[in-house]
């Protein structure tokens, strides 16, 4: 139980990260490789703020929303939007991505330094809660929720709202979008807003639930969003949200079982054998070409 | 002074050869994050077998481990290459992203690589043996780009549909591109371990892959000096800032970055595109003497095509259902019906791009199953046109046809390694034959133009060129004349008709019903997946199905038994007039012609639409 719980909680997190990560490839077929670079910045940003301020927990994850949406949109306009049209924007675009994200860990080297940060002791509740004989901290609870929240909320809004709506229909087709009047322009920056406030606030709370955060951290959670979006399906949203649980239950096993140091052998595997066996993923439908 | 550099400058070179290896594949249109797992195999193996001394007294130790290193890189390609191949665009990158972790997770946990902490190698490689490494690799590559395989990656980066159709075998040309890319990754790695003289797992990651393929598209793909261009420029760059006093810290990452982005957003085809390319394979040979020679085509009234009951059916739905259907050599056969009727879906079953579900068919003495391959059809002898145009968009109009002549050329990579005179002559045989083509639709004067650039009727001209190009005894064209006027549409009309005196038999969808009323010899009908009527031309034109089809139904309705009328007497007229020689239809009759069919709906600006799935 306790197992599953650590999986859950860690998986939740790994889900909000790539929920972002997808939410841009899905409607906008592009990897966006600063967003790694962005969850880095939330964790850093939310860690100043807590510091400088002591802000409690409630308003700390709003700002960290609005200072990764604000990184969302500086993708879009300085990574993304120059390459519009162009034929290689694919490759394009994930280099481009890449330099944005580089820039992006400079500057907070720049301002941060490259040590590992921590929260102030005692800045959050440290109560230790029993559920069905595991120990689990508040904290964790309180991850647990606002990651459901904010996957949930991204669901309908996608789903439900005017603005998904616009979304899908780009998915479907960006050309005929904007011939229908879309502006195609500020929903892309929209899509990409939401994006990175997820992934912002996904650094919050991975460096809540560890307690320490260095410019490396985005890496290593990047890796696995990728699995993660794989075995959910690309651009599938509630596959990222199933596919982030499995990845944090399949670590927690891993590592109980056979041993971290084969840990990350298991969600390589994993994405290896749905790419072989079921390229669409769980979740993903296949799209086909026409003659 | 130099001595100082001597590390920066043998490492330029050996991060030049880690970026030709993403070069071998991005020149296919393929993007693999592999390498540096293919990379680290073959330096971690190749400690185990490299000797102290050399090998039967002269063989140098490090030869054998990059020979050795090489066949890892090649083995090691081919298995991975042989689930991963048919991944596209992410999915392949992210897959080979995978195998390199996995690669890296393994050598961490293996003893005899000492893990984590990383394993010693000799100093065998210095300055000298990477650069001269390299101006190998650079060689090969510098070889490949005019050749037919070159031109074979090419179009599969541009269009591996379309490269299919020509007679490309998609799968194994990947493949080749895979392995070598294999090869190159494996050099890169022994010279590494033996030049750095430590390795360790970890110094393969995922990161290492992305400074790779940052290197290799920095310096573009569009000339083979891109990825060392890449490779000066990003390993320069860190190195100038030192001299020139920039603090270390944050800001050398922050110039770095702005630099990528900056040459990233304004420089689309990377640093190579800054070098003018050479003209040589954009100017037309006209010397006949020089094309090469042809095999005869098959003699008049010879079967090609032979159907029996073919069907295709999606779900419940039924595109084609029993056509039964002969095409002779130098016979032109017309294929009409309203939009949706199931032409298309007919002759992608003919060309192979469609498995029937129903029916036998023998095409050019191939039996169409659901195994059977486009790429081999098209080696049999037939060549295509679609309705979306399909063309090679950055390559220049005789490259495009130049593509379409790989069936009847050779391939003249190994010759032009060795620089022997054959290679030139096949190569010169290549340019003249696609030269021919190019005059005879017309574009000899836009040869140097890029495919993309020419205008709507120029690019249908093109794929016809294209698809001559490779001397076929059956060519399909879906509707060559959507988007020209009736000038054009009567010049096309005659080259068909030309083409079947060649002896081509001509297998053409088209919806300017008296366009094909002029030039086929006999036409076929299909409504709803039907063949409603088939015969000449003349009896055509006044079957009552057919004017039901184009019109619907006759019978109550006044006006619609008048435009009926009018449209039958139109078609008689056209036929009466002259079935052969009088394509070319004066006065202002497209209105008229167009009253013939609800079916004439052409959309130019949905089939222009470019679609690009990488």
């Amino acid at each position: 139980m306790q197992l599953f719980l650590d999986g859950i909680f860690l998986g939740s997190i790994y889900a909000l990260f790539a929920i972002g990560f997808t939410l841009v490839f899905g409607i906008l077929d592009r990897l966006n490789l600063a967003h790694a670079a962005v969850f880095t910045a939330g964790a850093l940003v939310g860690i100043e703020i807590v510091t400088r301020f002591g802000v409690p927990i409630w308003l700390l994850i709003p700002i960290v929303l609005i200072v990764g949406a604000v990184l969302g949109i500086l993708i879009e306009r300085i990574a993304f939007r120059p390459l519009a049209g162009r034929h290689d924007a694919h490759f394009a675009g994930l280099i481009s991505s890449i330099a944005f994200g580089a820039i992006l860990l400079s500057l907070l080297q720049a301002l941060y330094g490259a040590d590992t940060r921590r929260f102030p002791p005692g800045a959050f509740p440290r109560a230790r809660l029993e559920i069905l004989g595991a120990t689990v901290s508040l904290l964790q609870v309180i991850i647990l929720v606002i990651s459901v929240t904010l996957m949930v909320v991204l669901t309908w809004l996608v789903a439900k709202s005017k603005l998904g709506r616009g979304m899908r229909t780009i998915a479907e087709n960006p050309h005929a979008a904007a011939v229908l009047g879309l502006n195609v322009g500020r929903i892309s920056s929209t899509t990409f807003a939401l994006s990175s406030a997820l992934g912002a606030v996904a650094g919050v709370l991975f460096t809540l639930n560890v307690n320490a955060a260095s410019l490396g951290i985005g890496h290593a959670v990047e890796l696995k969003a990728l699995a993660v979006i794989v075995v959910g399906g690309m651009g599938s949203l509630p596959g990222a949200l199933v596919g982030g649980l499995i990845l944090g239950l399949a670590e927690v096993l891993a590592v109980n079982y056979i041993g971290s140091s084969w840990r990350d052998m298991v969600a390589f595997g994993l994405l290896f054998l749905i790419l072989i066996l079921r390229p669409q993923g769980l979740f993903g439908a296949r799209k086909t070409r026409e003659v | 002074m130099l001595l100082e550099y001597t590390s920066l400058i043998t490492l330029i070179a050996l991060t030049a050869i880690l970026a030709f290896s993403f070069y071998a594949v991005l020149i296919a249109g393929q993007l693999s994050l592999a390498q540096l797992g293919l990379a680290s195999l073959a330096a971690f193996t190749s400690s185990l077998v490299v000797p102290a001394e050399p090998l039967f007294g002269f063989i140098p130790p490090l030869a054998v481990g990059i020979v050795f290193g090489m066949s890892v890189g090649v083995i090691a390609a081919f298995i991975l290459g042989l689930p991963v191949i048919r991944l596209r665009g992410v999915f392949l990158a992210i897959a080979t992203l995978a195998f390199g972790e996995m690669v890296r997770i393994f050598l961490i946990n293996q003893t005899w690589t000492n893990g984590a902490q990383g394993m010693g190698f000799p100093k065998l490689v210095g300055i000298e043996i990477a650069w001269i490494a390299l101006v190998v690799v650079a060689y090969w590559f510098w070889r490949l780009s005019g050749s037919r395989m070159g031109r074979a990656f090419a179009a599969i980066r541009e269009d591996e549909l379309a490269a299919t159709t020509m007679g490309i075998d998609v799968a194994r040309y990947r493949m080749a591109s895979f392995v070598i890319a294999g090869a190159v990754a494996g050099l890169y790695g022994v010279l590494l371990a033996y030049f750095s003289r430590f390795a360790d797992p970890n110094e393969f990651s995922f990161t290492a892959a992305v400074d790779g393929l940052v290197t290799a598209v920095v310096g573009g793909v569009t000339l083979f000096v891109g990825p060392i261009l890449g490779s000066v420029f990003l390993s320069v760059l860190p190195e100038l800032q030192r001299v020139l006093g920039v603090n270390a810290g944050w800001i050398r990452p922050t110039i770095s970055g702005v630099l990528l982005l900056v040459v990233i957003l304004f420089l689309p085809g990377g640093l190579s595109g800054l070098i003018p390319r050479r003209k040589s394979a954009k100017r037309l040979i006209t010397d006949p003497a020089v094309r090469p020679d042809l095999p005869p085509l098959a003699s008049p009234g010879t079967e090609l095509v032979s159907l029996q009951g073919l069907g295709k059916s999606y779900g419940g739905v039924h595109a084609v259902r029993s056509v039964d259907l002969t095409v002779n050599a130098g016979e032109i056969l017309g294929l009409i019906g309203p939009n949706g009727a199931g032409k298309t879906t007919l002759v992608n079953m003919v060309t192979g791009l469609t498995p029937p579900s129903t029916g036998t068919g023998v095409v050019l003495g191939t039996s169409l199953t659901s195994g059977t391959k486009a790429h081999r059809l098209a080696q049999a002898g037939i060549a295509r046109t679609f309705q979306q145009i399909k063309l090679f968009n950055r390559l220049s109009a005789l490259e495009n046809v130049m593509v379409g002549g790989y069936r009847i050329t050779r391939d003249t990579m190994l010759r032009r390694l060795l620089f022997l005179p054959s290679a030139r002559r096949f190569e010169r045989e290549a340019v003249a034959m696609a030269s021919a083509q190019l005059i005879r639709v017309g574009l000899g004067d836009k040869a140097a133009t890029a495919a993309g650039d020419l205008s709507y009727g120029d690019q249908r001209r093109l794929e016809i060129a294209r698809a001559l190009a490779s001397h076929p005894s059956l060519l399909v064209l879906d509707e060559p004349a959507a988007g020209m006027n009736h000038v054009e549409a009567g010049l096309l009309s005659e080259l068909i008709r030309s083409l079947a005196t060649d002896g081509i038999a001509v297998l053409v969808i088209e919806h300017n019903v008296r366009m094909m009323l002029a030039t086929c010899d006999r036409i076929m009908v299909l409504n709803f997946g039907e063949v409603i009527a088939a015969g000449k031309p003349a009896d055509i034109a006044r079957d009552p199905n057919v004017l039901e089809a184009y019109l619907g139904s006759s019978g109550s309705d006044a006006d619609a038994d008048a435009a009926s009328e009018l449209a039958a007497a139109d078609l008689a007229a056209v036929t009466a007039e002259s079935p052969r020689e009088h394509p070319d239809v004066p006065d202002g009759t497209p209105a008229r012609g167009e009253a013939a069919g609800p079916g004439d709906q052409a959309n130019p600006s949905t089939a222009t639409e470019p679609e690009d799935n990488r």
